[in-house]
């Protein structure tokens, strides 16, 4: 007898495998891999418009058990019969992840999970086939930065379609660019993605941070630790979901093909105009202020520009990150992932990173080597910079050019005082300032009279103390250094020290 | 040249069709980035009847910095200078990309309206505006009436 059901069985699945070889002629074929929870991995060519059912029709026979045995997982979701391939974000050579429902294996299992579950269970194999749900990407709304508030409004599904979310990434390789994103979950105790939520996260902090959202794992080999006492075991029994991002961009290039979320880039769902510009733009970028100030990517990487190219980029006093603030002042407003800074292109972000170096330097008592082209960090053993002793003022730029300098100028090291009160800068010294050196004369050229002739002439002198190029295109000579950190305030005149007399005397020029 | 930003049409649009009251702002015929300018000296304050001329233009990365601007007609005030520059944070330091033209003028108005002796000038002006008020005052009335009625 159940010699008899076999044959007919394998029959039946020779003849579906029969039928669907026929039908996979495909068009425009979507080349995915399957998992198994026994851990096996199979290769499929799908139709985007295909159904799960028909997934399942496929896969099923090359598994040697029936489709209705079947349950299919992407993105903590496991997908409903009807769920069309191309309504689920997957891209050529992603992950589906496949598993089975017999009720004896699940028996099996269910021995030691707590109650409620098991009548989940229950519930879930009595009718294998309307289990399920449509995938994350079409079911998740946009999320806030902050913890959402408890909405109970249910919206309508043309208004989930516009709600929807939009995930963007910076994908490091290959694509090296901001790229649209797609979220993914796994169990956080054995990394498989054959997990399902227990919730869709409803804000930014679900996704970012652990242990917010539980899950159920379908991975047989996902055990739980050795647990002694009777709550350890209780607590071995929760597992939880770990989201992860995918550039959506390229193909997939393994599990552990990851990238970072710039979750401060949204769609424009609101229709907010761009603070700067003012257009209305698809996508945005949100400030983590409390206002929420919305500016489009071209006047961000603007705003990025306009403040790397002074130096204005500053710590943020709780993680120490080199970033900005929301360019209204908002307090609290520090960009805090700061791979939102690769929307500038890729020198701008190399010089964004050393900038960023050299400020952390500079902040850890060091100095940076004053020579053109170098630039090299440099941590003094001794600390104080007001000694007067010459080995203490001698620097030697060790690791870098080797240029040997004085600590307090910064110019070429000397034996007597420092010429601090008119630093000339003769071009040999010091080929990249001594261009700016202070000639009377053409200070008066850059005064305003001429810059209201259309064009405003720019010139540029080195911070007293840090040596920082400062450009200054107008306005009076009282000059704030807008190195972070530095703040040094100057006379563009005398290149010394702000003084009451400077402002009485040339105040304007 | 590149083209006028769609910020900077939008701006000039909106002077135009609803100006500020007391204050005109057109832009040049050859170059739209440079504003004429004339504020009418607030009611109550030294400088009332008089047409200030001003000049204002917007540099190249506008909004991400200021706007530049400069008193034409000459001006007895103790934050602005003899070459009619103007010593407001919002066009320096204090700027922000979401500020306006609209809230530039604004604001130098309202300097019109309440001079501010002890922002970090030291100049003639400022300082008898702080020792002596009435003389400073008979000062910006005077200049006012000189520089700028009847021009
Ligand atoms: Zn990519
Ligand atoms: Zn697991
Ligand atoms: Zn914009
Ligand atoms: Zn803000
Ligand atoms: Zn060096
Ligand atoms: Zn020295
Ligand atoms: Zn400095
Ligand atoms: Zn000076």
């Amino acid at each position: 007898m159940n010699f008899f059901f076999d044959v007919v069985l394998n029959a039946f699945i020779r003849m579906l495998q029969l039928f669907w070889f026929g039908k996979r002629r495909i068009s425009n074929s979507l080349s995915i891999y399957v998992k198994t929870n026994e851990g096996n991995t199979l290769c499929v060519d799908l139709d985007p418009k295909w159904d799960i059912k028909n997934v399942k029709e496929v896969v099923a026979p090359r598994l040697g058990i029936l489709p209705e045995d079947l349950k299919v997982i992407l993105a903590g979701k496991e997908l409903h019969n009807s769920t069309i391939i191309e309504e689920c974000d997957l891209g050529q050579q992603s992950i589906l992840h496949v598993v089975r429902t017999q009720p004896g294996r699940n028996r099996t299992r269910k021995l030691n999970l707590p109650q409620d579950t098991i009548e989940e269970l229950a519930s879930e194999n009595s009718d294998v086939n309307e289990s399920g749900s449509k995938p994350m990407n079409e079911t998740l709304t946009d999320l806030p930065l902050e913890e959402a508030e408890e909405s109970v409004t249910t919206i309508s599904e043309q208004e989930q379609e516009e709600n929807r979310a939009h995930f963007y990434v910076y994908c490091s390789a290959p694509c090296k660019s901001v790229q649209p994103g797609k979220l993914r979950v796994r169990c956080e105790r054995c990394s498989s993605g054959a997990v399902t939520v227990d919730r869709d996260p409803q804000c930014w902090p679900d996704v970012l941070l652990p242990q917010r959202i539980t899950v159920h794992c379908e991975n047989d080999f996902c055990l739980p630790p050795l647990s002694v006492t009777h709550t350890e075991e209780i607590e071995s029994q929760i597992l939880y979901a770990k989201f992860y991002f995918k550039c959506a961009n390229h193909t997939s290039l393994g599990e552990t093909d990851e990238s970072v979320p710039l979750y401060l880039i949204k769609p424009n769902l609101r229709k907010v105009p761009c603070l700067a510009c003012t257009d209305i733009r698809d996508t945005v970028l949100v400030f983590p202020c409390e206002a929420g100030h919305v500016t489009c990517l071209d006047c961000f990487c603007d705003y990025c520009t306009a403040r790397l190219h002074d130096r204005h980029f500053e710590f943020d006093t709780v993680h120490g990150y080199y970033t900005l603030p929301c360019p209204t002042g908002c307090p609290d407003s520090y960009i805090l992932e700061v791979h939102h800074f690769h929307l500038l292109n890729a020198h701008q972000y190399e010089q964004y990173q050393r900038f960023g170096t050299e400020e952390y330097v500079l902040k850890a008592g060091g100095l940076l080597c004053p020579q053109p082209d170098c630039g090299m960090g440099i941590i003094p053993q001794s600390p104080d910079t007001d000694t007067t002793d010459e080995e203490c003022r001698k620097i030697q730029c060790i690791g870098g050019c080797g240029y040997v300098f004085c600590r307090r100028c910064l110019q070429g090291f000397h034996v007597d005082d420092c010429e601090t009160q008119h630093p000339v800068l003769s071009s040999s010294q010091n080929p990249a300032t001594g261009t700016y050196a202070v000639d009377p004369l053409k200070a008066k050229d850059a005064k305003w009279d001429e810059a209201s002739k259309k064009t405003i002439k720019v010139s540029t002198k080195p911070c007293p103390k840090c040596r920082t190029p400062t450009e200054r295109d107008g306005g009076c000579m009282h000059i704030v250094c807008t190195r972070a950190g530095c703040g040094f305030q100057w006379c563009w005149v005398c290149q010394t020290q702000w003084t009451r007399d400077c402002m009485g005397n040339h105040w304007f020029g | 040249m590149t083209a006028l930003p769609r910020r900077i049409i939008k701006e000039t649009q909106r002077l135009m069709q609803e100006p500020v009251p007391g204050i005109s702002a057109v832009p040049d015929d050859t170059n739209a980035r440079y504003f004429h300018v004339i504020v009418t000296g607030p009611e109550d304050s030294p400088f009332e009847g008089g047409l200030f001329k001003l000049e204002l233009f917007l540099p190249e990365d506008y909004p991400m910095s200021a706007p530049k601007v400069r008193f034409i007609t000459k001006i007895y005030h103790p934050n602005i200078d003899r070459l009619g520059r103007i010593c407001l944070d919002i066009l320096k330091d204090k700027w922000s990309p979401a500020l306006q033209i609209r809230t530039v003028l604004l604001s130098i108005q309202a300097l019109l309206s309440a001079p501010n002796p002890d922002d970090p000038l030291a100049n003639d002006v400022a300082e008898l505006w702080k020792v002596n008020e009435s003389e400073a005052i008979r000062n910006a009335k005077e200049w006012t009436r000189r520089f700028a009625m009847d021009n």
